[in-house]
């Protein structure tokens, strides 16, 4: 009968035998069995009595306890209340089921650690204010393994004993890391850690049980003699975080495999992070991520200077410096660790930016290019290739039209086959066009329109937002309000002609013009060859619809734009101010019409006045020639 | 009936290309200019027609000048005698005052044209600023818009592609209307088609009288 075993429908056995012995000596001895498992009688025994699993058992098992131990004097005892509330932990778990000693007996005989690891080994949980949860389950074989192995609980849990069980409520899991720190710190001292430099700098970044563990706490003495990226893994491969000054978090955890799937596999970790090494772990301190991250492009910098050089013209860098948090440094595209050849899938790369650029992506998405992507066109583009991966500059300066001309080799041949004037065929005429148009306004089927752009020609460069501001002599917010005078939005011939005279004074300065797409978005959507606009009066007829901007540059930025009036750029106002940009029919002065069909009228007026004259004197003429 | 032989054979030529060449640049300066309103042929058409003629008058242009230069005939027949202002200035003042009154009441004409002597003081100044200056201008400028890039450095130097435009589109304004007097004032000869016959023949017919 010692062997009455029974199968259950999860796996497992559950023994059936009593020892009659052992249970007259328990506390319940005096009892019937019908007592505790009302449900089993001599008369009534379901046979067999179907127990699917363990923990289902225990835990229907275990209400009848509260036939005799109401739940209220349960809860009295505050721990013991908590653990009844939350139900994680069932009666019989910790007080077992049909040999249970008196609690005083048990209490007494008890060592220390089993009396803990009696609850501790099972399945308890805390959440904190914070939500997150902290396992209170101790593995017992992890501390025998310990070099902590012969201590008991109350080693480092002092503040615990059979009869006094603190209740803690820690915020989060960090303050609770803390606190664990002031417990280890109360044998390891903060001069013996000192000895070691960098152990000891790490000790003020981190918490100890970060990298010693809690319960199967591990010696770290190795680290010294291990290769030195396993070195500073031994504790970096945990999920340890750096505070900083202003209270934002940031993880220092370094996952093995992002180093080795990285183009940076080969490296140390101190070929980057040259101020650490196994002997050195300097503290630093940083005002905020934002502070952290600006400072870890220096670590990029130290192999990368060319690229740093160029991001650092770039338009991400300036709009980083102006306040963008959204915008990329080195980390953002290529990760801390991970550190990817961006170039290596077209895909992914163009997903890189749209992650931020997502109306541009999406115009690409129709484009002839991403097709020649879906296709798996090895010489297919990806942003990089018309906006460069690190001088990423305003589209305005950035010459793109030079990106389409980088792949399409034989573009101006191409043109020249149907854009050339007669009676020569020469490759300037395509110059001129490309010159005055961007490649999107006729590859594309959107609407365009005509952009000036407030140049210097002094120093052969656009005038900037701030250098107008100088010139008027206000900040650059209020530049706007010097060329919209009447505040409508639009600026009127008026109006550009006044802020014109004020910043000529100053600047050599005039508009060059070019024809390119309203919403620059939409410049992604490159038509295939065949929709091309090809058809010259497109743009060259008068009546034909494009929109007219201002643009003036800002430093590093997007420029700024202002709409103006298309008739701004057909009047004589514009003469003097746009003296470099004239598209035949589209930016005809019209005044110069007027006096076309002014000059017509006097031509024939002329003529037609001095016949009449001649008609009416000719008796005259007539009476002359008699009277000889 | 006297004939003097004014038009030689290479300034009739040079004059009937000019003048058909002018016209049809005219009218194809204003398709383009127009485009929107006329419809005589197509942007591209007009475009094409107007730089081979634009060509074509340059070339002609040469014909002119070289025979003008070697010949000699420049000096003398276009360039007004500055040295003696007073006498040009009357003698202006005379055919003006021909033209404005003279010719109503039966004046005879004071100008007596001779192969070395064609024009009148009123025509000598206005052909020497068409031929020498106003034409050779409408050339230049007519290149600049014919191909910006490749005449960038000419654009840049009289300020703008818009300058170079202003200019060529004020001489097409000027010569559009300066042609419909031109036809007009050939038909004063002494009978209405004595001066433009004589454009075709080279001869021009003079009354015995004068």
């Amino acid at each position: 009968m010692k062997t009455l075993q029974k199968a259950l429908d999860s796996g497992g056995s559950l023994s059936l035998y009593i020892d009659g012995n052992k249970f007259e000596k328990s506390v319940h001895g005096a009892m019937d069995c019908s007592s505790c498992h009302p449900d089993i009688t001599l008369k009534n025994h379901p046979k067999p009595k179907k127990i699917t699993d363990r923990k289902v058992y225990i835990k229907e098992f275990s209400k009848n306890c509260l036939n005799c131990h109401p739940q209220d004097s349960l809860m009295k005892p505050k721990v013991h209340g908590e653990v009844v509330k939350k139900g994680e932990v069932f009666c019989s778990e910790c007080h077992g089921s049909h040999y249970i000693t008196s609690m005083k007996d048990w209490k007494k005989k008890a060592s220390f650690s089993e009396y803990c690891l009696t609850c501790h080994q099972s399945n308890i949980t805390k959440t904190l204010p914070s939500k997150e949860k902290i396992s209170l389950k101790v593995n017992e074989s992890e501390i025998k393994k310990s070099v902590h192995a012969k201590f008991q609980c109350l080693v480092c849990h002092d503040d615990f004993s059979k009869v006094n069980h603190p209740i803690y409520n820690y915020k989060d899991k960090n303050q609770y890391r803390k606190e664990m720190t002031r417990i280890c710190t109360k044998c390891h001292t903060d001069k013996e850690l000192q000895k070691n430099p960098a152990h000891y700098a790490l000790t003020k970044t981190t918490s100890c049980i970060e990298c010693h563990g809690y319960h199967g706490v591990k010696p770290t003495k190795v680290a010294k003699t291990l290769p030195e990226n396993q070195y500073c893994l031994n504790c970096h491969s945990r999920p340890i975080s750096m505070k900083m000054k202003n209270g934002e978090t940031l993880s220092v955890q370094v996952k093995e495999t992002d180093i080795l799937n990285s183009v940076h596999k080969k490296l140390k970790c101190t070929e980057c992070h040259k101020e650490f090494s196994t002997t050195q772990h300097p503290v630093r301190s940083f005002e905020s991520v934002a502070n952290y991250r600006a400072k870890a492009k220096d670590v990029c910098n130290n192999c990368h200077q060319d690229a740093v050089k160029k991001y650092d013209i770039s338009i991400h860098a300036e709009a980083l410096k102006k306040g963008n948090q959204q915008s990329p440094d080195c980390l953002k595209c290529h990760d801390y660790h991970k550190v990817v050849l961006i170039t290596k899938d077209k895909s992914a790369s163009s997903e890189l930016c749209v992650k931020c650029h997502n109306e541009s992506g999406r115009a690409f998405k129709e484009s002839v290019h991403q097709k020649a992507i879906n296709d798996g066109k090895q010489n297919a583009p990806t942003c990089a290739s018309c906006h460069n991966s690190h001088d990423v500059l305003a589209a305005n300066i950035a010459q793109l039209g030079n990106s389409c001309v980088k792949c399409h080799k034989d573009v101006k041949t191409s043109h020249n086959k149907w854009l050339w004037n007669p009676p020569v065929k020469l490759t300037t005429f395509v110059d001129a066009h490309f010159n005055s148009a961007s490649c999107a306004a006729c590859h594309t089927t959107v609407n365009k329109a005509i952009y000036l752009t407030l140049f210097d020609r002094a120093k052969k460069k656009p005038l900037t937002e701030s250098e107008v501001a100088k010139i008027f002599g206000v900040d650059p917010k209020e530049v706007k309000g010097k060329i919209d005078y009447n505040n409508d939005g639009k600026i009127q011939e008026q109006e550009l002609w006044q802020f014109m005279s004020s910043v000529k004074a100053k600047a050599k300065a005039n508009l060059s013009g070019r024809i390119d797409v309203i919403n620059s978005n939409d410049a992604h959507k490159i038509e295939p060859k065949s929709k091309a606009i090809k058809d010259c009066a497109a743009c060259h007829d008068p009546s034909a619809s494009f929109a007219a901007k201002i643009e003036i540059n800002r430093e590093g930025g997007k420029a700024v734009k202002f709409d103006l009036e298309r008739s701004a750029i057909n009047s004589a106002y514009a003469i003097p101010n746009i003296k470099d940009f004239y598209v035949l029919g589209l930016t005809k002065i019209k005044i110069l019409d007027i006096l076309f069909f002014i000059a017509l009228l006097g031509g024939v007026a002329v003529p037609v006045g001095h016949l009449t004259l001649r008609i009416l004197t000719a008796p005259i003429r007539r009476k002359r020639r008699e009277g000889k | 009936m006297k004939k003097i032989y004014l038009h030689p054979l290479p300034v009739r030529i040079w004059h009937w290309i000019n003048a058909l060449g002018f016209i049809i640049l005219i009218i194809t300066g204003a398709q383009i200019r127009f485009a929107e309103n006329m419809g005589i042929m197509s942007f591209e058409t007009a475009v094409d027609v107007h730089s081979w003629l634009g060509f074509i008058l340059l070339a002609n242009y040469f014909i002119w000048l070289l025979y003008y230069l070697f010949t000699g005939k420049l000096f003398k027949i276009y360039i007004p005698p500055f040295w003696r202002p007073v006498e040009f200035i009357k003698n202006s003042i005379r055919q003006a005052k021909y033209y404005g009154y003279g010719i109503m009441v039966g004046d005879k004409n004071p100008h007596h044209p001779t192969p070395e002597h064609k024009f009148n003081p009123m025509q000598q100044i206005s052909y020497l600023m068409i031929m020498v200056l106003l034409i050779p201008l409408q050339i230049i400028t007519g290149l600049m818009l014919w191909d910006p890039q490749l005449f960038s450095s000419i654009i840049s130097l009289i300020g703008g592609i818009q300058i170079a435009t202003l200019i060529h589109t004020g001489l097409w304004i000027f010569f559009s209307a300066f042609i419909i007097v031109h036809f007009y004032l050939a038909t004063l000869g002494h009978t209405p088609m004595a001066h433009i016959k004589a454009m075709f023949t080279g001869y021009e017919e003079e009354h015995e009288e004068h």
